[in-house]
């Protein structure tokens, strides 16, 4: 898995969305939101475009990939 | 299903059981025992007296068959109930203890030993059966794409370990007769392949288990 960077705990906190409401935007698990935050997940293209609309920030700001 | 189709399901297997017994008691008791005791079939000649326990069996038979063509009818549909919500279907854990009938598979040291059947070793792979118990817990688990990733990779490596377990036994068994004897043999090929295809079922669901919950060890809540 290549390695990256995600930023997404932030921009979902300056949304002021939970885990839970931001996989239920996106139709995921909590688990999964979890996984991503940590960057122990390296989400599809469609599910990186969900959360990126749901946060309103583009992709490459939310995942760094090094 | 609901609960009174349920009942007359129940209901009708209870009816072809006791019908079996109070024929097989008839024929004991008034026929000499035909089609009781073994018997050659070559030279049956058909008598009236046969008639329950011809009628019992057949009615078990059907009885049988529409049982399983119910519960394929049922899975199918459960299946694809899950697949229109996207979660996993829902079963009890307890279903898990139906891997207990794997003990059967033991049965065939005995038929072996009174008649030379073999069969029996085959139900080894009920042993598989033990999977239910985590699949039943994660019933109703809503499958996005990293929980699909996950059943993905269990049912990989649980099909690689299997496959293994096989190549290895063919490797083995190939080689010649088991303790000099081809029916030993056949007997380790039927108990390896069973407890290698129970070991594949079981290790899909378990693995997948694992790598779900450990996933989620660790995570904080939020």
């Amino acid at each position: 898995m290549a390695e990256f960077e995600c930023k997404l705990k932030k921009y979902r906190q300056m949304k002021d969305l939970t885990q839970e409401q931001l996989a239920e935007k996106v139709g995921v698990r909590r688990e999964t939101i979890m996984r991503l935050e940590k960057a122990q997940y390296n989400p599809s293209l469609k599910l990186a475009i969900d959360i990126s609309r749901a946060v309103e920030v583009p992709i490459e700001e939310i995942f760094v990939f090094k | 299903m609901k609960t009174n189709k349920m009942k007359i399901w129940i209901g009708c297997g209870l009816f072809c059981v006791l019908s079996v017994l109070f024929s097989s008691w008839y024929a004991v008791a008034y026929n000499d025992s035909r089609l009781v005791a073994p018997m050659d079939f070559k030279n049956y000649v058909f008598e009236i007296r046969d008639l329950p326990m011809i009628v019992s069996v057949s009615l078990t038979c059907i009885y049988l068959v529409a049982l399983f063509a119910m519960l394929f009818i049922h899975a199918g549909k459960k299946q694809r109930q899950a697949e229109e919500t996207g979660a996993t279907r829902k079963i009890n854990p307890k279903l898990g203890c139906l891997g207990v009938l794997g003990f059967l598979g033991f049965t065939g040291f005995w038929t072996y030993s009174v008649d030379g059947a073999v069969f029996p070793f085959a139900f080894f792979l009920f042993f598989g059966f033990f999977g239910f118990y985590y699949e039943g817990k994660m019933s109703g688990t809503f499958m996005d794409e990293r929980f699909r990733e996950n059943i993905a990779r269990a049912k990989l490596k649980a099909y690689k370990i299997a496959f293994g377990v096989m190549l290895i036994t063919l490797i083995i068994l190939c080689q010649g007769k088991l303790f000099g004897n081809l029916e030993y043999t056949l007997i380790a090929s039927i108990i390896t392949l069973s407890l290698a295809l129970a070991l594949g079922i079981f290790l899909s669901e378990y693995l997948l288990y694992r790598y779900d919950h450990d996933d989620q060890a660790g995570e904080g809540e939020e």
